[in-house]
This record gives C-alpha cells, structure tokens and sequence, in this order.
C-alpha cells in the first residue's frame, strides 16, 4: 500500500487541494434552505458539483504523472498498472467518502433538515465513484492538463445545467426533458428528489444502480495504461 | 510609438488562443442557449420576458473573467519568459503593457459584442440600447482587467494569482445571488447591490431600459470611479513589481 500512502501525501501537500478538500465542503453545509426549490438545502444541491469538479482535481494527478514520465518508470518497475492505479483510486475515494461524511453529518450536527441521512450519504457515495471515473476516462484523452481541466470545466457547467441541478427539470421542455436522462447529473438530482418524497426504496435502487454503471463503464475507459 | 508595431501580434496571440476563445465565447454562447430554450415561456415580474434577463446577465458574467488573457500576456512578456527579450527591445515597456490591457480590453468588448449580435438574431432578444449596453460592457472588461492585473503584481506565483482571479469572477457572481439567495445583513445586502460591479452592471442596464438615465448613469459612474481608483494601485504596485 505504498503507492496509496503516497497519494493521500500528494493530495493533500497542494495547497489548492487543500483548500477544495476541506474549506468547501464545509461551506457547503452553511449554505440556506430554498424557498420551495431546492428541496434540501442549496448546499447539499449544489455538493454534486463540487464533487464534479474534486473528481477532476485528483484524476489531473494521475494525467499529471503521464506528463512527467512517472508512468514509464513505474512500467520497469516491479509495480503491476492495476497496482497503481487501483490504489491510485482508492485513495482518491477514501478522501471523496471523508467528505460525503462531513457534509452529511456536519449538516445533521448544525442542524439542517435532510430527511434521510444515511440514505443521502449512500447517494453521495455513488455520485463520487461515477463523478471519479468520468474524470478519469476523460483525461484519458488529453496530454496536456491545463486543456483537460478547463475543457472538463465547461463540461461540467454544461451536463450540471441540462442534468437539472440548478434548474429543476420539471421546466424544461420536453425535448431537453428526455435528453436530461443521459447524464449523470440527472440520476443525481433524481436521487436528491427520492430523498425528499421517495418512499419505494427500489427507486432508489435504480438510480444507484444507474450510478454505478456509470462508474464501470468509464473506468473500463479510463484504465488503459497510456506511455508517451 | 515603436509600441504600435506590436499591436498587430498582441491581437494575433489573443486570437490564436482558442481556450479563451471556447471560454468566453462558445461556452456562454451554449448556455445562453440551453437557457433560452428553458427560459422560452416565463416572464417576470415587471412584463419582462425571463430569458432577456438571462442573456443580459450571461453577457455580463463572462466580462468577469475577461482579465485572464491580459494577465497570462503581461506575466509571460514583462515577468516569464519573454522578459530578457522585452526589456532589450528599443521601446517603452510601459507603453507595450498599456498596449496589451487596450489589445484586451478591445478584445473581450468585441467577444461580448458578437455575443449581442448572436442572441440578437439567433434568439430574438431585443436589445434597446446598444450604445450604453456597449459602453457598461468595456466598464465590466476594463474594470476585470485591472483587478486581475493587481493580483498578477501583489502577488508571488503567478498560479495564485490565477486563482485569486478567477474567485473574483465566481466571487461576484455567488455574492450577486445567481446561484442561491444571500443572507440578509449589512455585508450580503451592500456586495448584492452597490459593492458588486455585476449588479451595478445590470442595474445600470435595467434603469436605462426604464429610461431613468439619472440613476442609470450613477450606477455608471460608480463602476468608472472604482476604475480610476483601481488603476492609480495597480500602477504603484506594477511599479514597485519585482521578480
């Protein structure tokens, strides 16, 4: 597990990391309740996004070791790929899992209404590991990082606004209605949705599940051992 | 005025820059889009339909982040990598700095300008006043421009400054209450109105549109003095810059 210990180190060695890791999460918790929509509080609406764009943060660093040839050092060395990038990405999720903790918890600490805590927390969770193989697969394409970020950022505001996190979809037309499904925001804020009125927990299931196929899908994508 | 011969490249390196480009000018071009299609129906409070509101207020959210070329420009000539070279060409470097904030500023008017012309004959969205609307948008840019400067010379790594920017765009953007509605205090209420350079912006706009040109102008004129203050600090800091 050296390999693991080294990218908790690296993580959080980065000062912006740092910041994106632990000030905005926890801001997320103090944000308001809406009136009549959102149905949580804005800052458990808004939490996907954020976990969007942490997913991007950490897999940079995975694009970042291709950059620098630790890739092709790695390749002679007595490492397997699966070794590296399976333990690459458990400590990625250990610190996404952390902060689902923190935000749903801290938010049934200070106090905010959230239906069904534990519930919530699993949808998170789900969320993380989709939001992580999306950013995965995605630099996948890219050589260069600055690119892939700043590309992924405008994604994000694109699939976060056609996905119906910060409009609710029921406005939407019915042509945008259906192509909503498509992406992963969409089964979010569906989950969102269930936590608030959803009583069959099959529903829920569902739209887990939905996440996590997701998640296989872009890992299979994103896995592929890439040497320049 | 051996600066006027560099215009020419500073205007072809921020047109080469295509991530600008896709930034400032197709992606607010999709969203203004989307937005438009959501929007089609509803109208607010005072007859106005909701998507005009919309794309004024997209238009002016991405004059924001306007400064982001300007700054990676003056960093990589006056401080990175170009600066032996600058520095031995026979001209002002103040001039050639002054050249590339115009080159600018020029630039992201013209972005917001096509971003009019689009939604303007795409969308059917009336403008009423192009002239006062063109005139708050180069406010919007130059007053970016500045403020992303200040950060590029008060502060050490340029990666900070960066960031430190782009918080002043999404900064405003959160406090001006686009995404949720802010807390209601003293601080909240003046950074929602009269502190915050989008809402005077749009405010300035609106009362034109309402043809209230006092207050219109006041506003205006806010967003001119905050200018001219800002500029005089970044001029004692670009000074006082060293490496």
């Amino acid at each position: 597990m050296t390999i693991f210990r080294f990218a908790l180190k690296r993580v959080f060695g980065n000062t912006t990391n740092l910041i994106f890791l632990t000030i905005f999460p926890i801001a997320c918790i103090f944000l308001p309740k809406g009136e009549g929509w959102p149905f949580l509080p804005y800052g458990y609406q808004y939490f996907g996004i954020l976990i969007l764009f942490i997913g991007i943060r950490l897999a940079t660093i995975i694009l970042e070791d291709r950059g620098k040839g630790v890739v092709k050092r790695l390749a002679v060395a007595p490492v397997s790929h699966f070794q590296y990038l399976s333990q690459n990405l458990l400590a990625y999720s250990v610190i996404l899992i952390l902060q689902c903790a923190i935000v749903v918890y801290g938010g049934i600490l200070f106090g905010q209404e959230l239906y069904q805590p534990s519930r919530l927390f699993l949808l998170f969770v789900s969320f993380c590991f989709a939001s992580l193989a999306i950013a995965l697969a995605w630099i996948s394409f890219y050589r260069r990082k600055d690119t892939s970020f700043l590309l992924y950022m405008s994604l994000i505001f694109l699939i976060v606004v056609l996905g119906g996190l910060i409009i609710p979809i029921e406005i939407f037309p019915d042509l945008l209605k259906r192509i909503a499904v498509i992406f992963p925001t969409y089964w979010l804020a569906e989950g969102l949705n269930w936590i608030v009125f959803g009583e069959n927990i099959l529903d829920f299931l569902l739209i887990n599940s939905v996440l996590w196929l997701y998640t296989i899908v872009c890992i299979i994508i994103g896995s592929t051992r890439k040497i320049y | 005025m051996r600066v006027l011969s560099t215009v020419k490249f500073t205007v072809l390196r921020m047109a080469r820059n295509y991530i600008v480009l896709l930034l400032l000018l197709v992606i607010p071009i999709i969203l203004i889009t989307i937005f438009s299609f959501i929007l089609s129906e509803s109208v607010t409070e005072t007859g106005v339909p909701y998507h005009y509101q919309n794309a004024l207020t997209m238009v002016l959210v991405f004059q924001l982040f306007a400064g982001a070329i300007v700054m990676y420009l003056i960093d990589h000539d006056l401080f990175k990598e170009n600066r032996m070279r600058i520095y031995t060409l026979p001209f002002n470097q103040r001039m050639y700095a002054f050249s590339i904030m115009i080159c600018g500023a020029g630039y992201s008017i013209l972005l917001g300008v096509l971003l009019m012309i689009y939604t303007q004959f795409v969308l059917g969205i009336i403008w009423a006043n192009w002239a006062w609307m063109i005139y708050i948008i180069s406010l919007m840019a130059i007053l970016s421009i500045i403020v992303c400067l200040i950060f590029t010379f008060s502060v050490k790594k340029y990666k900070i400054a960066e960031r430190l920017s782009e918080l002043y765009g999404v900064g405003f953007v959160v406090l001006a209450g686009l995404f949720f509605p802010m807390p209601e205090n003293i601080f909240f209420d003046f950074f929602g109105t009269y502190g915050n350079p989008l809402t005077l912006s749009i405010m300035s706009i609106n009362e034109m549109g309402q043809s209230n040109t006092g207050k219109a102008w006041f506003q205006a004129n806010i967003l001119l003095v905050a200018i001219v203050l800002l500029f005089i600090v970044m001029l004692n800091l670009g000074r006082r810059r060293k490496l």
